[in-house]
């Protein structure tokens, strides 16, 4: 399986969490979704990591693949050193407990029918967590954490809160078993910038409190960099580049990076929005990705190579890892190599990228015609 | 170019107020805004989700529901007051006169007609052109829209579509009775940031390039930062700030603003510094606070907040704003507004 490499893992005993090749793939009709295509991550106890990529790009995908839900194609998963694909029943569950995930989506995710007390006690019940007395002065406190008024908040439903409400609720139900580790899959994304905030600053208290360890699924990269101690970067499947987010945002190695940071508006009038570096062409489908480096199609700085041969994850920095042949940082080798396009040539970026982005577009709408 | 007869303004609106009545009670989406547009330019309007962002452009349009609503106020487009139109006369503006680009783009398309259809019934209707010509300026619009294989697209269906690229169809079919005012709803919320800004810059080209006015509607303060040439913040209903973009920026003077700007986590800040987050949520539009809107979460609100309802004052030329307490003018106390409101030296940072 020609994976992206596994150059930016850690050593194995030092992390809480290690993803090694995941692989997930969705039958459609007689193709494939090739949805995560080798992805390798690891986190350490405390850290903070952020997965970062645009819509469909497989994030939520990972996310479910490292509780088993569903179990992955191919590839490892070990938690506290215990590799979970092959585990099953009681066994899974029970890991489960210490590695929870909290869905997308926190309303629908939200049993509508049953009182908000009822929905934070059942894993309690469950696993026979105390009595009731015990399970109660729990939800109460897990309730109190997230900024709710257990008073008010227990026997309610969920439609009778707003959408940050039931995402702290979401949160609280995650916590009441007490995790190691918790993938929060986009917490903010569907909320108000004044209430996402309120969330973000939470999810940092709790982390504080309860020692945890974070996942942190998100699109936006200013809310990613905010919050993350680390930082991976998806692009269809695969990851481009992971490491320091310092370092990253600072100077981004892969051309998706630096495109993704150059789109982010921002809310600064002198900040002049600019053609140059706005990503042409559209998101290739998924049932027939591009060959070699996925991101081809529509990279600035693609040539032959980018097609013929896969890029292999790779050091760049102390801690910043990219997988692309032509990186914008890096010492020699590769990097000076780059095309033209790197040194202001205009003529050759505009071809490059428009070349790229009639591809992709072919690709994506021959994936969507026949699918349809 | 506009001829020297026309009056630089394109678009006056004047207190404006727009009102659903539901079973919960009467839901004030649009509670007396006014603004102004000049041909050409660009208005930003900012708010949280259910601000009244989306009523107030299909106020503006003439697109609200049939029953349950009442519109009041004035709304001069082009020197004519429309507010008092009759349906039928108000759609004949859209099109050749105002368009407007829908938050959702697979809603507003018509699912079951193909993209070729879609574009040219506005050109055969509005324009009288036969068929042929329609043909031909719709396969012009989706080229200047950036869609490659334009013939092919005109035999395809929305859903055969990308989001991004059912956005520019969006486009298309809102340019190409060539609008001098387009009114663009959230046209970048549902994609992805590197398409968001694709799309952003296509219609800031089609706007330089037909003078067309265009009203930049948004959740997010930094779509319209670098791209709107006034900015107006809006709150539970109403318009609490409004200025030149740089103005705004420079002399934040509504706490609500200040609190909006405050909240974004930024990309040039040092990481994991603790966020300023708005406590509470925006008041319900049935019910609203009777002082000022904002106040039960504002950081500087006093007993007159609550009490009284600030009204829209201004702090310099074109800048208008809706608090009894500004930002940046001291000392706040009673009456502190009403000072004369010495503006900090502007700047391009
Ligand atoms: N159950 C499924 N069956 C078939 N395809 C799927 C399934 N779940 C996800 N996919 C596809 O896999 C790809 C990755 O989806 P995923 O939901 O992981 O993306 P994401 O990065 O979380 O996107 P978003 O930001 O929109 O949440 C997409 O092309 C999606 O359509
Ligand atoms: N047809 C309707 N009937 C009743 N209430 C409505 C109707 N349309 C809108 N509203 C209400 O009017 C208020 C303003 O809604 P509007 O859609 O203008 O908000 P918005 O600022 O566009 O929000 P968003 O950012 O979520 O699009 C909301 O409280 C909404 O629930
Ligand atoms: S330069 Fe090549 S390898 Fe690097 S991102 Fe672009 S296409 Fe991929
Ligand atoms: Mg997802
Ligand atoms: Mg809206």
């Amino acid at each position: 399986m020609a994976g992206t490499g596994t150059a930016h893992l850690r050593p194995e005993d030092e992390t809480l969490l290690r993803v090694q090749d995941l692989v997930v793939e969705f039958p459609a009709g007689r193709r494939k979704v090739h949805a995560v295509s080798g992805v390798s991550i690891d986190v350490r106890r405390g850290e903070t990591l952020g997965l970062v990529g645009e819509s469909g790009c497989g994030k939520s995908t990972t996310g479910k693949a490292i509780i088993q839900l569903p179990r992955p194609t191919s590839g490892s998963v070990r938690f506290e050193g215990t590799e979970l694909t092959g585990l099953s029943g009681k066994k899974l569950r029970d890991v489960r407990t210490r590695l929870q995930l909290i869905f997308q989506d926190p309303i629908s995710s939200l049993n509508p029918r049953r009182k908000v007390g009822d929905i934070l006690a059942e894993p309690l019940r469950i696993w026979r967590r105390g009595d009731r007395s015990e399970q109660l002065a729990k939800v109460r406190e897990a309730l109190d954490a997230v900024g709710l008024d257990p008073d008010v908040a227990m026997d309610k439903r969920p439609h009778q809160f707003s959408g940050g409400q039931c995402q702290r609720i979401s949160i609280a139900r995650a916590l009441m078993l007490e995790p190691e580790l918790i993938i929060c899959d986009e917490p903010v994304s569907a909320l108000d910038v004044s209430v996402q905030a309120q969330i973000l600053n939470l999810l940092d208290d709790l982390k504080e409190r309860y020692d945890l360890t974070l996942v942190f699924i998100a699109h936006d990269l200013a809310v990613v960099r905010h919050v993350s101690t680390r930082v991976a970067v998806m692009y269809l499947g695969k990851l481009c580049e992971v490491g320091d987010p310092d370092a990253i945002y600072e100077s981004p190695a892969h051309p998706y990076t630096a495109a993704l940071l150059a789109s982010i508006p921002v809310p600064d009038p002198a900040v002049r929005p600019d053609d140059e570096d706005v990503l042409g062409g559209d998101l290739p489908s998924p049932l027939d990705p591009p060959s070699g480096c996925r991101f081809r199609t529509r990279c600035p700085r693609a040539r032959e190579r980018c097609a013929a041969e896969e890029p292999e994850m790779r050091a760049v920095g102390p801690d910043q890892f990219v997988a692309c042949h032509f990186p914008l940082v890096g010492e020699g080798g590769d990097g000076a190599g780059a095309p033209a396009a790197a040194d202001g040539d205009g003529h050759a970026d505009q071809s490059a990228r428009a070349a790229g982005s009639e591809r992709a577009d072919g690709d994506g709408s021959d994936g969507d015609g026949s699918d349809a | 170019m506009t001829a020297p007869t026309e009056s630089e303004t394109l678009l006056e609106v004047t207190d404006l107020r727009t009102r659903f009545r539901t079973p919960a009670g009467t839901v004030r989406a649009v509670d007396g805004v006014s603004l102004t547009l000049d041909r050409g330019r660009t208005l930003g309007i900012v708010g949280e989700s259910g601000s009244g962002k989306s009523v107030l452009s299909r106020s503006i349009m003439g697109l609200l529901p049939k029953r349950n609503v009442t519109c009041e106020g004035s709304i001069v487009y082009d020197g004519r007051e429309i507010s008092s139109l009759p349906p039928a006369e108000r759609r004949k503006l859209w099109g050749a006169d105002m368009a407007m680009v829908f938050q959702d783009p697979m809603t507003a398309l018509n699912p079951v007609i193909r993209i070729g259809r879609q574009i040219t019934e506005g050109l055969r209707f509005h324009l009288g052109l036969d068929r042929r010509t329609a043909n031909e300026n719709a396969l012009a619009l989706l080229r200047s829209v950036g869609i490659p294989e334009p013939e092919r697209r005109m035999k395809q269906y929305p859903h055969e579509l990308s989001g991004g690229m059912r956005q520019r169809i969006m486009i298309a079919v809102a340019l190409a009775c060539g609008p001098k005012l387009l009114f663009a709803d959230e046209p970048t919320t549902a994609l992805d940031v590197t398409v968001q800004a694709q799309i952003l810059n296509l219609l800031a080209r089609q706007q330089r390039e037909r003078n067309m006015a265009m009203v930049l509607v948004t959740h997010d303060l930094g779509v319209v930062a670098g791209r709107a040439d006034d900015i107006a913040v809006m709150y539970a209903g109403q318009i609490v700030e409004k200025a030149p973009t740089a103005t705004l920026f420079a002399n934040v003077r509504m706490p609500y603003t200040e609190a909006l700007l405050a909240s974004i986590p930024k990309l040039d800040e040092p990481r994991r510094t603790r966020l300023k987050a708005i406590p509470g949520r925006p008041p319900s539009l049935i019910d609203p606070p009777p002082g000022c809107r904002f106040a039960p979460r504002c950081p500087y609100a006093q007993e007159r907040c609550h009490r009284e309802a600030p009204p829209l004052r201004e702090s310099e030329p074109g800048h208008v704003y809706r608090c009894w307490y500004p930002v940046g003018v001291e000392p706040r106390r009673d009456g502190a507004a009403d000072r004369t409101d010495t503006p900090t030296p502007t700047g391009a940072r």
